[in-house]
């Protein structure tokens, strides 16, 4: 049985070893996220977006070329990162790359796609020098210090006296460490107090140290940067305790699984956000409808980044044909690699996330940010994140 | 070859990554202690090396080296990850069997708590853009290859020499060992500091051949992979790492056509093999080929 | 820290640390009859969590072949708890009949036995996810009923908090220990068990079935590594098909730190970490997760036996 299946491996491998060859149809599209291992949480999201996506932009396809996601499982280390992107490129032949989950990841697979020139869209990768690894790596998740700072101002939109505030945060999660001195940043601009500075880790499940210090602060607004799971049981404890001020969450609020996490104590929970689904446009819309026909709730920021990445790919080779006069599946592979990365930086995009546009490093321009303030339903388990004006 | 080496090379030198780290395992076990501490020893190399390639300090060491700096990085690799071996392993080499991988266990959790703490290993980042000494990951096999040989010879020697033997006596009997005039402690810590050593040289070389390093390299769930590579590999055999660690690294890569399920088969295949394979994969040849041969005996039990 | 503060902490310490006592136990029986570590442990907490969220809530997200889902009944909560805890302890004995009894009847390297356990403990994981895919599963906050989510205390000016769930989980912890120390200690089964324990040869000359009460073994096991793993899940969530790896190292550090194969001690461990952990300063709560490992290493290197061990275990 393993014999056969090594004989089989190797076949492919002879196989696949011919040059200059054409993209084939439809164009595959690779996608590398976790779809296992402990981060595969995001993962999952992540295809389920991008599978919306395909069948989506499958309506019309690249001027009526179909295309086709390619997914390889990268699990939550690099090797596995590494592996999946290699596969994808050498033998999935793809044109462009979505993912992967992490930025710890990126850092190690990015370089390998940038080194073979294969366009990669890395649709939650939110760490400080990602598009910098290399001329063909860009990203359409917005860093960090572009969305935090606006929860901030709707907080004291809400309550101008706000002096005294309680930063916290998942000193493990790397995405958390870097909001948080976002948030500190932006709370000395506006000259506020950080009366306490509290640390936990993602794995933590009891948070009573933590509350009983904000509790004794006495102050008026809590900042907590951290997952879903702790950042929401540090609420629900929190508030048990008694807590009564304006909490803003982080990114990793910004997610329909903290609903069950806080429950009812997950009311009023400020949280600004690169994606709403509340945001006007045709794209979004058709997104939100049919993510919300399959899976019977409003899709995240991480299934929308997906999308959008999948999304961007797809236009930019429908540029790519209208610059090249030509059909990309009668292009070399390298060729539409490299016009599909010009294509990339050129333009905007009209995506569930707002208007974007990639720069000339890779890195997203993004027009729109929300602040969402979350309304839990009478039954205390389901929620929803209502744009605030 | 080219279009195969594109394709397998990263996957290649990470087979021969996986069985360096299982030797790292299967030298102590020659002296009989399981320690669970190469993940540890790993990680530590691994930011040894990154730390020396990308922190500023460094830079005229750098520029004055250029690739000079990659020996280097694998030799203090190698001589902290022995020193703090030596540390380590003469107090809790006192500890037998499960007492050790234990206490293995622990240092790996406090050593990687501690550099997911640090300013200078990057935090929960980690360490990116560490330069590269090769363009294409195939090329690695390059310092993987070398130091795999390397270990092989060493292998060979060492279980001919006076000190294997008294690794395999302390293995067998530890009590008699002693009696004989085996000073048990001495060659314990020996094979301790000889597969730290290696786990950290590994390490150093795996940074830029990963291009990036942090707390999660080494962890609790690396200890176990390497224990079972050399265990279902053949612990008797030298080489047995090598084929454990082998085929268990590439079994993840074989099974991924099968998407979700392949985790759910590569731990089928851990059981299987452990009920069916006793001896490893190098003990069921060796006893094909010569079944009339003694019967290798059974390793003793950790306690 | 002022007398407050302590008492905080202190009830804080002792609830999370009735939960370690009853996951390590479940380690530390095992170790008692077959002198081997299961690491398969951790999985059967998480396997526990999901069967209790399963049964009482029922209610699955977007990933995996259940996606969507909603089972059609529910039990109440304590039935839901017990029946998971039960079913994690039949999962207990089929872990022995896959990983355990096949290498013990070839004689083969204990350390084998490592192996084998994590690969069942990769299979189990990894079910879970397909079935159930990695979201976070919740239990509402009203599984419990009508009680408040926390009760507070006056004492000179300050607060004392104690949430519900840390009443329960320390209340139902020491039931079961009650329980426990009852069926070892003065039952037929109980004494026959540590016959076992003491010498399994000779147990088996008096007439004592030894792979049966293996099997028993395993199942009390299971039972408790299941249960530990519903309360946790039901104060703080079910954080994905993994969150049981960390628990399954710590349940490792209070088995030791308690003496291997003693019940007393895994009781005084998780007690004895669960506490150190609720005490370390906010400033450093970022090496809380070394807590127990740090204090697994100390006692090795200086008592190895354990707190309540006995030094005959080191046997040569």
């Amino acid at each position: 049985m393993k014999r056969s299946v090594l004989v089989t491996l190797l076949l492919t491998l002879c196989a696949g070893i011919a040059h200059a060859e054409n993209v084939t149809s439809p164009i595959p599209v690779g996608i590398a996220v976790a779809q296992t291992g402990n981060i595969a949480l995001f993962g999952q999201e992540q295809i389920t977006g991008a599978r919306i996506a395909e069948n989506y932009f499958n309506k019309s396809g690249v001027n009526g070329t179909q295309i086709k996601l390619v997914s390889q499982d990268t699990g939550g280390d690099e090797a596995g990162a590494i592996n999946a992107f290699q596969n994808l490129i050498n033998q999935e032949k793809v044109v462009g790359i979505v993912g992967p989950t992490l930025s710890q990841q990126a850092f190690s697979a990015d370089p390998i796609a940038n080194r073979l020139k294969v366009p990669v869209i890395g649709p939650s990768n939110t760490a400080k020098g990602i598009p910098q690894i290399g001329e063909f790596i860009g990203r359409v998740s917005a860093p960090v210090d572009k969305v935090a700072p606006h929860a901030l101002r709707q907080a004291l939109k809400q309550n101008p006296r706000i002096r005294r505030v309680a930063v916290l945060y998942a000193q493990n999660d790397a995405f958390s460490v870097s909001e948080t001195a976002t948030f500190q940043e932006t709370l000395k601009n506006l000259k506020l107090e950080m009366v306490t500075l509290q640390k936990f880790m993602t794995t933590d499940t009891d948070f009573t140290t933590q509350s009983t210090a904000v509790l004794s602060a006495n102050v008026d607004l809590a900042i907590v940067s951290g997952l879903a799971a702790d950042g929401g049981n540090l609420v629900k404890q929190m508030r048990q305790l008694g807590y009564k001020g304006i909490i803003i969450g982080g990114n990793g609020f910004n997610t329909a699984n903290l609903f069950p996490v806080c429950g009812r104590n997950c009311e009023g929970i400020l949280v600004a956000q690169a994606y709403s689904p509340d945001a006007h446009n045709p794209v979004n819309k058709s997104f939100v409808d049919d993510y919300r026909r399959l899976y019977k709730k409003d899709p995240s920021q991480f299934s929308a980044q997906a999308f959008t990445a999948v999304q961007v790919f797809v236009e930019g080779l429908q540029r790519v044909e209208a610059t090249t006069k030509k059909k990309i599946t009668q292009m070399e592979l390298s060729v539409v690699r490299a016009e599909l990365n010009k294509a990339l930086r050129k333009g905007s995009f009209v995506t569930p996330l707002g208007e974007i546009s990639l720069d000339n490093e890779g890195e997203i321009n993004q027009k729109t940010f929300y602040v969402s303030e979350i309304k839990m339903d009478a039954n205390g388990k389901t929620g929803k994140f209502v744009i605030v004006k | 070859m080219e279009g195969f080496l594109q394709n397998y090379g990263f996957l290649l030198v990470t087979l021969v990554q996986q069985s360096l780290l299982a030797y790292s395992l299967y030298f102590p076990l020659m002296a009989g202690q399981l320690s669970l501490a190469s993940p540890g020893f790993y990680a530590l190399g691994g930011y040894i090396a990154a730390i020396m390639a990308t922190v500023e300090y460094f830079a005229p060491w750098r520029n004055a080296l250029g690739w000079c700096i990659f020996p280097l990085e694998w030799l203090i690799a190698g001589i902290i990850s022995g020193f703090l071996a030596l540390l380590v392993g003469i107090p809790a080499l006192r500890l037998r069997g499960i007492y050790l991988a234990l206490a293995t266990i622990a240092f790996v959790e406090i050593l990687r708590v501690i550099c997911l703490n640090l300013e200078i290993t990057g935090g929960a980042i980690g360490i990116f853009g560490i330069p590269q000494l090769f363009e294409s990951r195939w090329s690695y096999i390059l310092t993987f290859g070398p130091l795999l040989i390397l270990t092989l010879f060493f292998s060979y020697r060492l279980d001919r020499s006076r000190v294997g033997r008294a690794f395999k006596a302390i293995r067998e009997d530890e009590l008699a060992a002693d009696a004989m005039g085996i000073n048990p402690t001495r060659y314990k810590v020996l094979a301790f500091v000889i597969g730290a050593v290696l786990a950290g040289v590994v390490g150093a070389m795996s940074a830029p051949f990963l291009n990036t390093w942090n707390a999660r390299q080494g962890t609790f769930d690396a200890s176990i992979a390497y224990l079972a590579y050399v265990l279902i590999g053949g612990s008797r055999s030298m080489w047995g790492p090598l084929l454990g660690g082998a085929l268990l690294a590439a079994l993840p890569e074989i099974l991924r056509p099968l998407k979700d399920a392949r985790l759910i088969i590569n731990g089928l295949v851990l059981v299987f093999a452990s009920i069916y394979l006793p001896q490893g994969i190098a003990g069921a040849i060796g006893r094909i080929r010569t079944i009339t041969a003694r019967k290798p005996g059974s390793v003793r039990s950790p306690k | 820290m002022d007398a407050v503060q302590f008492l905080q902490n202190f009830l804080n310490g002792i609830s999370i640390g009735s939960v370690y006592a009853i996951f390590a136990l479940g380690y530390t029986l095992v170790f008692s009859i077959l002198g081997i570590i299961n690491f398969a442990h951790g999985a059967v907490f998480t396997l526990g969590a999901y069967l209790t969220y399963s049964m009482s809530v029922g209610q699955f997200g977007i990933g995996g072949l259940l996606a969507g889902c909603q089972i059609p009944f529910q039990f109440s909560f304590p039935l839901s708890l017990l029946f998971g805890a039960i079913i994690s302890g039949v999962a207990g004995v089929l872990i022995e009949r896959l990983a355990f009894r096949p290498l013990r009847s070839r004689g083969a390297d204990p350390l084998l036995a490592l192996v084998s356990s994590l690969g069942v403990a990769l299979v189990t994981v990894n079910i879970i996810q397909y079935l159930v895919g990695s979201e976070i599963y919740s239990f509402p906050g009203d599984v419990y009923g009508d009680i408040k989510p926390a009760f507070m205390f006056h004492i000179s000016g300050r607060i004392v908090v104690v949430r519900t769930v840390q009443v329960i989980i320390f209340a139902v912890s020491m039931l079961i220990l009650t329980l426990l120390g009852y069926l070892i200690n003065f039952t037929r089964i109980g004494k026959a068990l540590q016959a076992v324990a003491e010498n399994a040869a000779t147990a088996s000359l008096l007439g004592i079935n030894v792979d049966r009460f293996i099997l028993y073994t395993f199942f009390l096991s299971g039972f408790l590594g299941g249960m530990a793993g519903s309360l946790v899940g039901t104060s703080f969530g079910i954080a994905g098909p993994y969150f049981g790896v960390t628990y399954g190292l710590k349940g490792l550090a209070v088995m030791v730190l308690g003496g291997l194969g003693s019940i007393p001690g895994a009781v005084l461990g998780g007690m004895v970490i669960g506490l150190a952990e609720a005490f370390v300063p906010t400033e450093y709560n970022a090496y809380k997760e070394a807590v127990a490992f740090a204090f697994l290493f100390a006692v090795l290197l200086i008592r190895p036996q354990g707190l309540l061990g006995r030094s005959q275990i080191q046997k040569v």
